[in-house]
């Protein structure tokens, strides 16, 4: 379901927007979230994405290796450059492959905190998706540093949700 | 006897399963489509519209519905495609092909081409299609591999095989509930409404005999596809098993 969902909303982007996938066509791009484990191979034919299971273990052309925060992080526009500066990314194979991925993702409107939770259970991801949405704005308006602010906050509502900016006025 | 395989739960000539699973589909092709609706009480509509969710189709797509019979998933696909798009229904059987055509007719859809073929043997193209789609036709196929191996012919590179059919249930409570609906239930709805138990009888073994989710799916990669994975529906009773020509 977690991979039928994706390749889903992104074919529909593709196809609404007529997104020219020749840069990433017949490549395999692997994309792994240790945290979760969860590991998604895009392969890109025909025009279309899919989003498969590599029982053959075919070799991936690039393979993505982050955190589960710069994971959700790219839902919400993050770049590759932006997650290579945080070290919260490890990426073998060709960086502009893997932030044509990054942008598709971005761009397809995933709700990723909710497929997310689905598939750990784990509602804090939830919580780091409205962190991230608040502190996007922020950091951009205080011209700072978008991961490092995003990183700070996602400590701060995983380690202690009550004094998290987030929550603020809530309580 | 020579070679054997099975029909429903008979052992039977290899030579002689084509025919009798022909006289299957020329006595039940009249009242399909209610038997469908009755014996799945409807879900079988939820069953093709995950199948045309899942399939990655577009407008300008070309399409091979294969084992099409009275034509759910064809018409679903030909609104998919759009008129750029080629929806092709091929089925073995000269009588569901006419209910297929009949029933198109009736929702005006007047440009799905028509095909008698053996799935074993396709009349197409090497890499013509973006999608072939199979739905509760491969469980009736003698030769389920030789079929396989000419859909991933058929099929363009980086194109998607959806393979609809009954399945091994998951869980032992669903199964026995399951077991009784199919042997006791579905035959006599079929004496019922078409008045054809035998029929209704080897629908419910054929599905005992097909292969199960992992199993086919081996066959499927073994075919030559290089992905395939599936879902269980309803507990999996059906399953899904999509597969890509990469
Ligand atoms: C249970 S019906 C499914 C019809 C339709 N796909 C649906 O989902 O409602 C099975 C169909 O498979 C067809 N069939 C059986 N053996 C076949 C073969 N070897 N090649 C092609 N079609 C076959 C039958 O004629 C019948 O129309």
């Amino acid at each position: 379901m977690f991979r039928l969902t994706i390749e889903k909303s992104l074919n529909r982007f593709i196809n609404a927007n007529n997104i020219d996938l020749n840069q990433i066509e017949n490549k395999i791009i692997s994309l792994k979230v240790d945290e979760i484990d969860l590991t998604l191979f895009f392969l890109s034919l025909n025009s279309r994405i899919f989003v498969v299971d590599n029982h053959k273990n075919k070799k991936a052309d690039v393979s993505i290796l982050m955190s589960k925060a710069s994971f959700l992080s790219i839902f919400k526009g993050a770049t590759i450059e932006e997650l290579l500066k945080s070290e919260d990314i490890e990426i073998n194979g060709s960086v502009n492959t893997a932030q044509q991925l990054a942008s598709l993702l971005s761009s397809s409107s995933i709700d990723i905190e909710e497929l997310i939770s689905q598939y750990t259970g784990d509602i804090a991801a939830h919580q780091i998706g409205k962190a991230f949405r608040h502190l996007k704005d922020s950091a951009i308006n205080n011209d700072g540093s978008l991961i490092g602010a995003i990183k700070d906050e996602i400590t701060t509502v995983l380690v202690a949700p009550s004094r998290s900016k987030l929550f603020k006025g809530r309580a | 006897m020579g070679k054997t395989t099975h029909f429903g739960y008979k052992q039977v000539d290899v030579e002689k399963k084509q025919g009798l699973v022909k006289e299957v589909f020329d006595s039940v092709a009249g009242k399909y489509d209610l038997m469908n609706d009755v014996m799945s009480m409807g879900t079988h509509r939820l069953w093709k519209n995950y199948t045309i969710a899942s399939s990655n189709v577009v407008e300008g797509d070309h399409v091979l519905d294969i084992a099409g019979g009275t034509g759910d998933l064809a018409l679903k696909f030909r609104k998919k495609v759009g008129p750029k798009g080629k929806v092709i229904l091929s089925d073995i059987n000269s009588s569901m092909l006419f209910e297929g055509r009949k029933n198109l007719l009736n929702h005006g859809v007047i440009d799905v081409e028509f095909v008698q073929a053996n799935a074993e043997s396709l009349p197409f193209d090497d890499n013509a299609f973006d999608c072939v789609s199979i739905a509760f036709g491969l469980r009736n196929v003698t030769h389920k591999a030789e079929a396989l191996k000419q859909m991933y012919r058929v099929l363009k590179k980086g194109g998607t095989l959806l393979i609809l059919e009954f399945s091994k249930v998951e869980n032992q409570t669903l199964e026995k509930i399951y077991d009784l609906y199919s042997f006791n239930v579905i035959p006599k709805f079929g004496e019922f409404f078409a008045n054809d138990e035998d029929s209704y009888q080897y629908l419910a073994e054929s599905i005992r005999k097909h292969p199960d989710q992992e199993t086919l799916k081996n066959m499927v990669l073994d075919a030559g596809f290089e992905f395939c994975e599936y879902h269980n529906l309803t507990g999996g009773i059906v399953a899904l098993h999509k597969a890509i020509k990469a």
